[in-house]
């Protein structure tokens, strides 16, 4: 785990392996009109084919950072590099090829009147014909299982459905990542399943790399390739999800709580007197844990 | 969230678009071009022609259409409510300035209010002028698709009047949602529109200033969800309008015929 100097601008940004970098967000500050630090200092990366996921609280941040992934906000001071390439020459108006953002209200994007025409949107925008851009609409709502909605009116479907439409509408212009902010708020748990199922298959399948903002860090322990903690808009520290969420004092510093499932094992331990010598990070793990018998301990 | 939550008297644009959406009848096979074409031909006659009888004739028309492209009539008609209340308050006062046959007199201190024959007709002549406007433009909305109006605006307008135009139409429905989300906020607790501007005339006052505040803000979002998706100030028609067939300019032609006899034999016909 790489715990980040926020002190010093461009010294956190460590050196990785430039073939699997895709986005460089490199911003020494992002100011809003009205003075406010949006984020400052802040080395974020998104490699070939994983899921990294953006943790903190309300405020930190997290928000700021998916718009500048997507050109919809360009660091006062600082870099954005794509495939290597600082937007400075590449088309600022391109990001949004690159990278797809589906937004915390889905009400929000959805603005057509139709779910075909505003899964259409996008396509039509990176200039397919009607045809083509049709056909590419209908693969993505089959892709998250919303092709029965094609011909639906937005404001009447349910939050879960518009969530499903909304990545579909990002899906069809096929970027090579997606950004998508709190993706399961709001949601019930059977369609926050869903959601996350359809992230990983976004990775497995799509070999789309896939940035997800939230608080929901049992959301982010089950999924993530990698784990970046944001506080008071810069990144405060950034590792796998076992390196994260295991170091308590961090999590504290951060302003956030355990996983569900971290927090039980270490309770369980410190009750028992047992050493969390091995790390569950999902509720599957540590069942199989509990199943086999924990190391130093009878059964 | 349908915008009929506001009132029944309300036009609901959900329901607009749903049936425009869903339409299969001849209307929405009918090309957009033919129906612009109509609406345009449906004004001018009705701007030369105060032949209440060749008024009544072509409103029965286009209520016939609604009837055959299976459009749902009895909300059409609630929502004449605005367009009625507009034209009465512009000609409820003109009715008893008119000349004729007296038909009702009311004696008031120093002079008498009168109505005649020719107020009544005037009032007729302008509400029928209304209700065929009003009707064929819901006719011409609710039997074609959001996608062929687009590209019909787009084709018409030059831009960016043309993106105006269709943002602004997509605006609307933002502000009707705003506005059925807060009142439904106000009915959940017992209040109601009539009600609450009665009692609580300054919270009410607020509560409807807020409605566009925040369907400005949402329009905020909605637009930086748009540039996300690389909008540029170019909404794309998704499809192309489909052309006239012979039988809808046989159509147009007589309709403009129509047009051109009106002026000619009406003896009510004035000028442009």
């Amino acid at each position: 785990m790489q715990k980040t100097d926020q002190a010093s601008p461009h010294a956190h940004c460590a050196p990785v392996d430039p073939d699997r970098e895709l986005i460089h967000v490199d911003c020494a500050s992002h100011t809003y009109p009205d003075g406010s630090v949006g984020i400052h200092n802040m080395c974020f990366r998104v490699l070939k084919n994983e899921i990294v996921a953006i943790c903190g609280p309300n405020g930190s941040g997290k928000s700021t950072l998916i718009e500048h992934l997507n050109g919809l906000l360009i660091p006062s001071e600082g870099e954005i590099w794509i495939r290597g390439k600082s937007i400075a020459r590449v088309e600022r108006g391109d990001l949004w090829k690159e990278v797809g953002v589906v937004f915390q209200r889905s009400e929000d994007q959805l603005f057509a009147p139709t779910v075909l025409d505003d899964v259409m949107f996008g396509p039509l925008n990176l200039g397919l014909p009607p045809d083509a851009a049709r056909q590419a609409a209908m693969e993505a709502l089959e892709s998250v299982g919303a092709a029965d909605l094609i011909h639906k009116l937005p404001n009447y479907l349910s939050g879960g459905q518009k969530r499903l439409v909304s990545i579909a509408g990002i899906l069809a212009m096929k970027p090579p990542v997606i950004a998508m902010d709190e993706p399961t708020s709001d949601l019930d748990p059977v369609h926050c399943a869903m959601i996350e199922a359809l992230i990983v298959a976004l990775k497995e399948r799509f070999g789309i790399s896939v940035v997800i903002a939230t608080h929901d860090l049992d959301l982010a322990a089950r999924i993530a390739d990698r784990v970046c903690l944001v506080k008071n808009g810069a990144v405060y520290a950034e590792g796998t999800p076992r390196e994260v969420f295991y170091n308590t004092t961090l999590i504290e510093e951060a302003g956030l709580i355990l996983p569900g499932t971290v927090m039980t094992w270490l309770d369980y331990c410190r009750d028992t007197g047992t050493e969390p010598v091995e790390q569950p990070i999902t509720r599957q793990e540590l069942v199989s844990l509990l199943r086999r018998g924990i190391p130093g301990q009878g059964r | 969230m349908s915008s009929s939550m506001i009132s029944d008297h309300i036009p609901d644009i959900d329901l607009i678009t749903s049936c425009a959406e869903r339409q299969d009848s001849v209307f929405s096979r009918v090309s957009p071009w033919t129906k612009g074409i109509l609406l345009v031909l449906i004004v001018l006659l009705i701007t030369i022609c105060s032949d209440i009888r060749v008024l009544a004739v072509l409103y029965t028309l286009i209520l016939a259409a609604c009837f055959l492209a299976a459009l749902p009539v009895k909300k059409i008609v609630a929502w004449y409510t605005m367009p009625v209340i507009f034209v009465i308050s512009l000609v409820g006062i003109m009715a008893w300035t008119q000349p004729g046959v007296t038909v009702l007199s009311i004696p008031m201190p120093g002079f008498a209010l009168t109505l005649t024959d020719q107020g009544i007709l005037l009032v007729g002549i302008l509400l029928l002028k209304a209700l065929i406007v009003v009707t064929y433009s819901l006719f011409f909305l609710m039997t074609t698709k959001y996608a062929q109006f687009s590209a019909l605006i787009s084709r018409i307008f030059p831009s960016p009047l043309d993106q105006i135009f269709l943002l602004a139409y997509r605006f609307l429905f933002l502000t009707m949602a705003m506005a059925a989300a807060m009142l439904k906020a106000v009915r959940s607790r017992g209040g109601g529109v009539i009600r609450s501007i009665r009692m609580q005339g300054h919270l009410f006052g607020e509560v409807f200033g807020l409605v566009f505040i925040r369907s400005f803000e949402q329009a905020e979002r909605v637009e930086k969800a748009m540039t996300s998706r690389g909008y540029n100030g170019t909404y794309t028609a998704s499809t192309t309008i489909r052309k006239p067939r012979p039988a809808e300019y046989a159509v147009m032609g007589i309709a403009a015929l129509a047009v051109v006899a009106t002026f000619v034999i009406t003896p009510h016909a004035g000028g442009w």
